[in-house]
Formats: C-alpha cells, sequence, structure tokens
C-alpha cells in the first residue's frame, strides 16, 4: 500500500531520534527500523509476516551519518513498497552504509558544524551578545540540518535504488572540501582572538602573534601535541596553585 | 571562599537542562544546543554570567575540537560538561582567568566521565536491541525498546549533572582563591593561552587535514590580531 504524507511525516520526526539506541553490535540499526516503521506498517499492511521480515531485515547492523540517515530511510522504504527480494535490500543497504557515512562527516561534523560554530565564536569576540551570537548559530545551523533531514528522505524515496548517483551528484561533498580552508582560517583568528579576550588580555600584537606562531606549529606537530596542550592548561592551574 | 547558594530549584533546573542537553548531542535531537557555546551559555545564564558562559563554551570547542565525531569514534561528551563549565565559571568570585581555566578543565573532565558512560549505556542498548525478541510482532517492540535508550541516555546525563554539578563549582571556587604573586600568575596566564592556542592548531588540523590547510590558517591568525587591534 502506498505511503500517507502523515506517515512520511512521522518517519521524519523519528529520524531525529535515529541514534537512540546506537549500540556496537547494530550501531543505529535500531533507530532505522524505529524510523522506518510507519511507512513500512503502511507498506505492508494486512501482511504481518512480511512486516516482521521487513523490520528484521532493517534493524540489522547500519550506520550513516544521522542527517543522512533519512536518504537511507526513504530508499529502503521505496525498496520494500516495490517489492524487491531480500537479497537485493541486502546489497543495497551494504552499498549505502560507507558513503553515508563518510560523505555526513566531512560535510557537517567537519565543514558546516565547525564552519558555524567559529563564526558565532568570532562574532561573539567582536562584541554580539552572547545570547544572541548562541541563539543565532542555533537557527543557522538547523535551518541546513533539517533541511538536509528533509531533502535526503525525499531523494530516497524518490529514487530508491537509484539513490547513488544522486547523492554522488550532490554539492554536499563541494561544501565540505570548501569549508575546509575557510574552518582553518576561522580557528587561526578565533585563536588569537579568544586569547586576547580572555580576562587580563589585550589587543597587544606581540603576544597576538606569538599564539598564532603557537598554533602553527602545533598544526605540525603529531597528533600527541593534543594530550599536551591539555597539560599545559593543567600546568597553566598548578603554576598558580603554586604562586 | 568557596561557599556559595543553592537552591533546590536551582540545583533540579541544572540537573534537567543536563538531561536535555546530553539527550541532544547523540540520541535526540542532535540540534547541537548540546555544543559548549550553547550549553555553557545556557549555564551561565542561569546564574547571571551568559557572556562568561559563552567565553568557557568557546574555550571548551577548541579543548574538543580535535576529537571530532566520525563513524564510532569515541570523544568526550559536551552537553552536560558544558553546562556545568559555563555555570562554574559564572559562580565564580572573579571570572578571571584561572577560574576560567579550571572550568574549562573541568568540563573536559566532566565530557570525559559522560563518554565512558554512553560506552557502558551502548553496551546496554548492544543487548536491549541485538536481542532477537526486539524484532518480534508489529515493530511495537523495537519501538519500545529503542524509546527505552533514549529515557536512559537521559537518564544517565541527569545523573551525571546532578552528580558533578556542585563539587566541579565547589573545585572552581576554592582554585580561584589561591595565588596572588603577580610573578607566577603571568606563567601561568601565558602557558594558558599558549595551550589554548596549541589545542586550535591541532583542531585545525585534525578537521582539516594536515599540510592543506596552513596557509589559511596563518591568515586567520593575521586577521584576528586585525580585528583584535581594531575592534573596541
Amino acid at each position: 500500500m502506498m505511503p500517507r504524507t502523515s506517515d512520511f511525516t512521522a518517519t521524519l520526526l523519528r529520524t531525529f531520534a535515529v541514534q537512540g539506541s546506537w549500540n556496537y553490535r547494530t550501531m543505529i540499526g535500531g533507530g532505522i527500523a524505529y524510523a522506518l516503521l510507519p511507512l513500512l506498517q503502511r507498506i505492508h499492511a494486512g501482511d504481518p509476516v512480511a512486516l516482521r521480515e521487513a523490520i528484521e531485515r532493517h534493524s540489522s547492523a547500519f550506520n550513516a551519518h544521522p542527517y543522512l540517515s533519512p536518504l537511507a530511510i526513504g530508499a529502503f522504504a521505496r525498496v520494500e513498497h516495490d517489492g524487491r527480494d531480500p537479497e537485493t535490500i541486502e546489497r543495497f543497504r551494504a552499498a549505502l552504509r560507507g558513503p553515508l557515512g563518510a560523505l555526513g562527516d566531512q560535510a557537517v561534523w567537519a565543514g558546516w558544524r565547525p564552519f558555524c560554530t567559529l563564526s558565532a565564536v568570532v562574532a561573539f569576540c567582536m562584541g554580539l551578545d552572547a545570547r544572541v551570537a548562541a541563539l543565532a548559530f542555533v537557527l543557522v545551523y538547523n535551518a541546513a540540518h533539517v533541511g538536509l533531514r528533509v531533502w535526503g528522505l525525499r531523494m530516497g524515496w524518490t529514487h530508491g535504488l537509484d539513490v547513488g548517483p544522486i547523492l554522488k551528484g550532490s554539492p554536499l561533498k563541494a561544501i565540505g572540501a570548501g569549508l575546509v580552508p575557510i574552518n582553518a582560517a576561522l580557528i587561526g583568528a578565533v585563536v588569537v582572538l579568544l586569547s586576547l579576550r580572555t580576562p587580563g588580555f589585550g589587543p597587544s600584537p606581540v603576544l597576538g602573534g606569538a599564539i598564532a606562531v603557537v598554533s602553527l606549529g602545533a598544526f605540525f606537530l603529531p597528533a600527541r601535541a593534543g594530550t599536551l596542550a591539555i597539560l599545559t592548561l593543567f600546568a597553566s592551574v598548578g603554576v598558580w596553585l603554586l604562586s | 571562599m568557596t561557599g556559595f547558594e543553592l537552591s533546590t530549584g536551582s540545583w533540579i533546573l541544572v540537573t534537567a537542562l543536563g538531561a536535555l542537553l546530553g539527550l541532544d548531542a547523540i540520541s535526540w535531537p542532535q540540534a547541537m544546543i548540546s555544543r559548549p557555546i550553547v550549553a555553557a551559555t545556557v549555564g551561565g545564564a542561569l546564574f547571571g554570567a551568559p557572556g562568561g558562559g559563552f567565553l568557557a563554551g568557546a574555550w571548551l570547542e577548541l579543548v574538543v575540537g580535535r576529537h571530532p565525531p566520525f563513524g564510532a569514534a569515541r570523544y568526550p561528551e559536551t552537553g552536560p560538561a558544558s553546562l556545568i563549565a559555563g555555570a562554574a565559571f559564572a559562580l565564580s568570585d572573579t571570572r578571571s582567568l584561572l577560574p576560567l581555566v579550571a572550568a574549562v578543565l573541568a568540563g573536559w573532565t566532566i565530557g570525559w566521565v559522560g563518554m565512558h558512560a554512553i560506552a557502558t549505556l551502548r553496551a546496554f542498548n548492544a543487548r536491549l536491541i541485538g536481542d532477537p525478541g526486539a524484532t518480534r510482532g508489529d515493530g511495537s517492540e523495537i519501538a519500545r525498546r529503542h524509546r527505552l535508550g533514549i529515557r536512559l541516555d537521559a537518564l544517565r546525563a541527569g545523573i551525571l549533572t546532578g552528580a558533578l554539578f556542585v563539587p566541579a563549582v565547589l573545585a572552581v571556587r576554592w582554585l580561584e582563591t589561591w595565588g596572588t604573586d603577580p610573578g607566577p600568575r603571568a606563567v601561568s596566564a601565558a602557558l594558558a593561552v599558549f595551550g589554548l592556542a596549541a589545542l586550535g592548531g591541532v583542531a585545525a588540523r585534525v578537521l582539516a587535514g594536515k599540510g592543506r590547510a596552513w596557509p589559511a590558517l596563518v591568515a586567520g591568525g593575521l586577521v584576528g590580531l586585525l580585528l583584535a587591534w581594531w575592534s573596541p
């Protein structure tokens, strides 16, 4: 049976909780089945055996970036509706796992989220009220977040098995790559601005330059430099206590 | 002076907010209200200093920036940790550098405690959802178990916040009473900002990849210098 608009709405809302039962065995498998349920119950209405088999299929191990999971969910609903055989659906699930994770990580976690966060910090350092900066971050960030979920569910349902080329042709990869240098520049600005805005400091060019040099040096050091930097913060407290 | 007044109502409010912010990062709805700049601002605003909370949150953003949540990576939980850090800094007497660094480090520590609690919950979820009985029937059983996972995550974050909020605030206020000698205080301040700068450099490399983005990092630093000099 063809799902109704209310089924898609219910599924979309459930995708916001897709990681609610995240675990090391099935990852978001349980969440995918949970979000798919309104659509599966409509598609397999009157056929409890088919419904149960579909729930079993879709609760097995799966992982994707949470914001792109609606794309997978829409596509899974479509292939169930089209009556594809279980082997095809299994192969399709396996094929979608990798790209949805990597693309989302690059575009959202390494791209959009740091961009919005760092922009808000720069705005705060330039004098914007803290509450306004935080609220602006939430609103701007989530405009893209919610839009991505709606787009994903629609694309997944529309294209079903053929959703791969849609994903490949989407601007997500380009957005992620384009934000890489911008985010690096924003981090450079934030480190200097934040340090000079810290209680007890002023806009000293010498200190600002030294901060920029340390930041650049840490950029080229091995990964464990991060641990050293945390220890430096602890040492800061320790030296204070000794005074 | 390390004491401060906290009504039961305020403690319950902080605990409830901690539960909500802890839920946001992973389980529901991932709107990123759990990010440090938001959660710490909320924590600061609760005690009359949203700007102080934001500042603590901005520091925490750089501290946790080297742990992006790629794949199934483990990273410090930011919601309850930032709420507590922002509140602890707001509740300090002087809101100077030491309480700021202490609040940020308290947040970082609580973040890792939160991550270990999440890992424990995830192991429980594996049994909850991985059990063959979860998929029986019309789907109501897997929906029930999934919702239970979400409720347990909120409970976990609430317990973490409720248990660690007061100790963190007291620790920051106690540390604040130390240190009057200007020499070591200057060394301490330098260590703090250079540590922060190093964390920024590491975060830039983690997000951008080694070797590709250093010119942008330098350019950003120069723009930051100009902005700091130019703005009031």
